[in-house]
Parts: C-alpha cells; structure tokens; sequence
C-alpha cells in the first residue's frame, strides 16, 4: 500500500513539472491573427446602417495544397461588433502558406443540416424563416434619396450564392481581409436595384461582384 | 496514511463528483417505430432526444408565450386531438384575428421527412418553428424576443439548463427543443398498421378500398407514410384570391407552379378540411374532384394524366378504407396533449 502511495506521489510531481516545463518552454504554435475590414467612404449622401456577413471554411494552402483547415470554421462579421472583425488561427509553427482560402456566405451542408449555435445561431438575424437559409451578406442604408437592402443568399441550385474566395499571402503572423464596399455600390445601379430580400438570380450576381472585392493587405 | 484513509480520500472525490453531475443528468429517449420502415432522415445524432428536452418542448408548444401578444400557441393550429391540424378550419389564424393563406398541416411521422411547409420553403425540421414565430398573420413575434420571454420564467430556464447543460437560453435550444417534441409524434398504431403487422384483417370492404387505393392513389401517397413527401400540382385550379402558385415561390421554377407538398393520408377522418388552402369539406368532395374535376394545366401531376374512374360502391369501398388509417393510439396519447402538470403542477394527482 505504501509502494503505491509513493508511486501515486511521483507520479504528481511529475505532472507538475511536466505541465511548468509545456508552460515555460518554447512555444510550438504560432498565432495568426485575421482581420477583417470593410473600406466604404460614407458621405451626406451615402450611409450604411447594418453590414453583416458570413465568412466561413477557412483554408490555408501551401503550393495549391490545403495544409490546415480551420474547424468549425463559421465567422459572422459584423461592422457594429469591433471582436466579430478579428479572430485568430493556432497552427503548429512548421505549417507554412502562401494562400488562404475561405467562403463568403455558408455553404449547402450548412444550410441543410439543422439549427447550430454560435455564430449560425438563427438569433443573428441571418435566417430566413419563410425560405430556409442562411443570408450570406446583408447591407443596408441610404444612398440618398434611395434606400437599399441587400440580404443576399440562397443555396438551392441554380441559385447558390457562396463564393470561394482564394488571397495570396506572405505574410506569416497577421492576415488583413479587405473587402470594398465602395467599390460594390459603385458597380450597382441602385435606382434600379436598391432592394434584394430572396434567393434568385439577382442575389447570386451580386454575390460574385463581392467575390471580386475581397483583397489582403501586408 | 492507511487504507481507511484513502477510503475517506475517494469517497470525497465520488461524492464531489456525483455531486458535480447529478443535475446534469438527462434520461435518453428512443424513438418507436415499425421495423419495417425506413430508417428516419432526422439525425438525431446533432439532438439527442431526452425526456427533458421533449417535455420542454411540449411546454413551449402548447405555449402562447411564443406569440407576440402572448394569444397563439402552436397547438391553436396543430390540435393533439386531430393529428394535429386545425380541424374544421379552412386557414390558419393568428394574432388580432387574422388569418393565413395555407391549411395548417397535419404533424406525425415528422422524422421521415425533409421538407416542410406546403410549398417545402423550410429545409430542415429545427427551422420550421422559425417561420410561425415569425409570420406576421400567425404570431408575429422575433425569436430573441421570445428567447427574451422565456429567460424571465424561472420553470424555463431551469428546463432549459436541464436539458441542453448551459444557463443561457438560445434559438438553437429552442428550436431543438421544440423539434425533440415534434418528433416523438408518430403514428403507427391504426388498424392498418395491425393489418400489415398480421394482427388485424381488413373487412371485405376495407380490402376492396385498399386495392383501390393501391391501383389509384399510391404512387403519391405512398405507404408507410402515405405521402412521397414530392411536390405535385393534383388539378385544383388557382385561388383567384390567395393566388398560391406554391412550389413556384420558393424555386421560381416555372415548372413547380401549382405544386405543393403531398399530405400524409394517416388521420385524413380527423384532418379536414384538405387540400393546401383547405377548400374540400369532406372526403367525398375530395373523391369527387379527382374522379371528375382534374384542372389540367402544363403542371398536372403526370399521375392525374388518365382521370380516375371510380362507381359509386367503389368510393365507399375506398373511404372505407381510408378510414383504417385512422390512430386513436396517436390521437388521444395524452402524451401528446396539453401538459397540464407543466404549467399548473399543483393540480397534478400524486
């Protein structure tokens, strides 16, 4: 009985130290922090009221291979949340990238495969009840005299509106996503198209526009 | 140290530990259904079901608490007693006396299918709930309000920590809550169900409708479930008022007009009025309009391409029986029925 107290005593120690030297020792991951910006020069005539907008299944790849996923990867970004701008990625110091991939708005799985918490939690106010599925991207306000709406989504085909978005980069410790809504409202006619609340062709054309605005910084 | 001390030294620990889990337990449920049907398309692997989860979600279903003015719950359209529907109503209503364009569908055998709604404009059984709450003419309410609601009742925060093991009140909670309800309302416990069990026989007539029913009206209402859960336009032509082209408003596909959601026949003694917009009283109109009334239209079910011919004597055969798919099992399971004990426990007989 004694011999196995003093085994179950080392055996304590040893835990505690081992934890101390994980604690004090070198680091084997490395941090990457990402940020996302929305770029939108607001004026007496223009104001937004409400940008919100799914990114989600992060990839980073290495010559066109993927060599980390992050999991779970859904991210509401959202221009009246400052923390909803920034998340960070934990990988393993030897992973090396030179691209980082991700989907602007949620893809079919998602939106097919019952409610989920977090940030898909239907609270958000990025559901449609009266035709299943996630909003991708919302954009809201007053280009004066007109005000728009923009709740782009849909799944179902022909009408899917995610878009594969794929950023060189050479940056090793910090990501920063820029996407230009100027540049988006620009491309618009808004006194023709000023309001799109369902899933259908017009939703997935602007969705492909926003593809293309999306750019990382060093 | 002795052996009595380590004794006292685990007990300690087992009871610290039983002790930080006894008010986590929850009681696992098991869905009951014939063998021979299909395995379910529900994956109850994302919402294991638990007694206390399909209590909380009978409360909140027979709750108006769901309703913006605190008037509707979802049992004022779905009645336990009529498998579900508003019986004898031809619309749904809602807050302020209103009224909705579709019939309130019948709810059971939920887990079989994958897609909801006459037009199936909801994907997935956990978002149905989303649509009344939200809709103005049935409870017009925002789901943060009523997660709101709810975080104020001491008896919901308590189910809800029971039940999902987090003090926060959330949509996904609720609406998997309510979806653990929903599911366990199956029906398969009507006299053709004995029949196909081999423990009942089908009267003469009864047999005579069943062939009937096989020959004419199986290839949508197909067994076990009585629905190939499709979209089909069976020839009732357009409301000129509600103007519901159906399963064109969700996919606009113009070959989806007039198309809706294949009913389930289970419980059709208790389901009237039928149809999408519920405008047949009775069966024998319903037998009538599709013996004489098809509409054709670019749409029509290719099914309805031959019109049905049925005598007289045959229409009472097949009513007949249609009338075995009724479930009294299902009907009066006061399982499925008001909780009285949730919402006034100290009425309950011990």
């Amino acid at each position: 009985m004694i011999g196995q107290l003093k085994i179950l005593k080392w055996l304590f120690i040893f835990i505690f130290l081992a934890n101390y030297s994980i604690s004090i020792g070198q680091k084997a991951t490395n941090d990457i922090l990402i940020n996302i910006s929305t770029s939108v020069n607001t004026n007496d005539s223009l104001s937004i009221d409400k940008l919100k907008f799914y990114l989600s299944n992060f990839n980073l790849l290495k010559e066109g291979e993927i060599v980390w996923t992050e999991k779970k990867s859904y991210h509401l970004v959202d221009i009246s949340k400052q923390k909803s701008q920034s998340f960070t990625f934990i990988l393993l110091k030897s992973i090396e990238f030179d691209e980082v991939q991700f989907l602007l708005g949620t893809d079919s799985l998602t939106n097919t495969d019952g409610v989920m918490g977090g940030d898909l939690d239907p609270t958000k106010g990025m559901y449609w009840a009266w035709n299943s599925g996630y909003i991708n991207f919302k954009l809201e306000g007053t280009s004066s005299p007109f005000p728009f709406e923009f709740h782009l989504g849909g799944y179902a085909p022909p009408f899917q509106t995610v878009q594969k978005i794929k950023l060189q980069t050479t940056n090793r410790n910090r990501l920063n996503i820029g996407l230009n809504i100027t540049d988006f409202l620009n491309q618009i006619d808004l006194t023709k198209t000023h309001k799109i609340m369902s899933p259908g062709k017009e939703a997935q054309q602007l969705s492909i526009l926003l593809s293309t605005l999306f750019s990382i910084s060093e | 140290m002795n052996k009595n001390n380590i004794i006292a030294f685990l007990s300690v620990f087992a009871f610290f530990g039983s002790a930080m889990y006894f008010p986590y337990t929850t009681t696992p449920v098991k869905i009951k259904y014939p063998e021979y049907w299909p395995k379910p398309v529900y994956n109850f692997e994302k919402n294991p079901l638990t007694q206390e989860g399909i209590d909380l979600g009978r409360k909140l279903f027979y709750d108006p608490i769901l309703s913006k003015d605190s008037s509707i719950s979802c049992s004022n359209c779905h009645l336990s007693y009529t498998a579900f529907t508003h019986v004898d109503h031809k619309l749904s209503h809602g807050i302020n006396d209103s009224i909705g364009n579709r019939n309130s569908p019948s709810l059971m055998n939920l887990a079989w299918h994958n897609s909801f709604m006459w037009d199936g404009a909801v994907s997935h059984l956990d978002f149905q709930a989303l649509a009344p709450i939200s809709h103005p003419a049935e409870m017009g309410e925002n789901i943060n309000n009523v997660i709101l609601k709810l975080t104020k009742s001491t008896d919901y925060v308590k189910r809800f920590y029971q039940t999902f093991k987090d003090s926060a009140i959330t949509g996904e909670y609720l609406l998997k809550a309510i979806s653990q309800f929903e599911l366990t309302l199956i029906s398969c416990n009507s006299k053709y169900d004995s029949v196909m069990r081999k423990a009942a026989n089908f009267t003469l007539q009864e047999e005579n409708g069943y062939q009937l029913f096989k020959k004419e009206c199986s290839s949508c209402h197909t067994e076990p479930f009585f629905t190939n859960g499709k979209f089909e336009n069976n020839g009732i032509p357009l409301d000129s008022v509600l103007l519901d082209y159906g399963r064109y408003n969700i996919t606009k596909n113009p070959n989806d007009s007039l198309k809706f959601k294949v009913p389930t026949l289970r419980n059709i003694e208790f389901s009237h009025p039928y149809m999408h917009d519920g405008r047949f009283k009775n069966l024998s109109e319903v037998l009538k309009h599709y013996t004489t009334k098809v509409f054709p239209s670019k749409t029509v079910s290719k099914h309805l391409a031959n019109s049905i011919s049925l005598s007289s004597n045959q229409k009472v055969d097949l009513t007949s029986f249609l009338l075995t798919l009724t479930d009294k099992n299902f009907l009066f399971n006061k399982k499925n029925a008001f909780p009285r004990k949730f919402y006034f426990p100290s009425t309950e007989k011990k």
